[in-house]
């Protein structure tokens, strides 16, 4: 029996996302509790689930991504981190993390997919593949 | 031999797929991979699924998608 999922990252583990940073050479900036973006808000896209205006800006830890101008901010909400982060071309976020920080929720998922499964006895292989990074589980 | 191949790519999204699991344990199996990962938004079971259990195929469990 086999089957197909897809599944959308949330960013549960803290620890994890600290080895994402390392991964992609970023810093992990432990109880940093503002950001940098823009500053205002303009509405050009939806906020954050649970993300109210005035909390842009703040933040209970944040990544300082190198050659950018603007940076992450990380928020709990409920169980989950969430990231707020300005994409506006000029703080150069984007570049790096790709869109709706992709890069960065697969270097997390990656991390946490490795921790996780090794806890179960999985083997684990990684290669690059054409639109990202495969890990091969087995058993 | 069980395999999960976990492609995760540049855009954030996790696509899994297993194989060689005899039974539903294939759902079973990766349940811990998408608890971790986040929430499942998409499950389709492709034909393998459909094997033989006890001389009797089972089709209750067929989805194929959402």
């Amino acid at each position: 029996m086999s089957h197909i999922s897809k599944v959308e990252v949330e960013i549960q583990s803290l620890d994890d996302l600290k080895k994402a940073c390392q991964r992609l050479g970023l810093t992990f900036q432990e109880g940093q509790t503002s950001y940098k973006w823009y500053g205002r808000w303009v509405g050009d896209a939806p906020l954050p689930e649970g993300v109210k205006q005035e909390d842009l800006g703040k933040c209970a830890h944040a990544i300082h991504v190198p050659g950018a101008d603007y940076e992450v901010g990380i928020v709990k909400t409920s169980n989950k981190y969430q990231l707020l982060w300005d994409s506006w071309s000029a703080g150069k976020l984007e570049k790096v993390l790709g869109k709706d920080a992709g890069l960065l929720k697969q270097a997390y998922a990656i991390e946490r997919v490795k921790r996780e499964s090794k806890l179960k006895g999985y083997r684990i292989q990684e290669k690059r593949i054409d639109n990202g990074i495969r890990l091969i589980m087995t058993l | 031999m069980k395999k999960i191949i976990i492609d995760l790519l540049d855009n954030g999204e996790v696509h899994i797929e297993t194989t060689g699991f005899q039974g539903p344990t294939c759902v079973e199996e990766t349940q811990f991979l998408k608890d971790f990962l986040g929430r499942e938004t998409f499950k389709r079971l492709i034909p393998a699924y459909f094997v033989r259990v006890k001389n009797k195929i089972i089709k209750k469990y067929l989805q194929l998608c959402g």
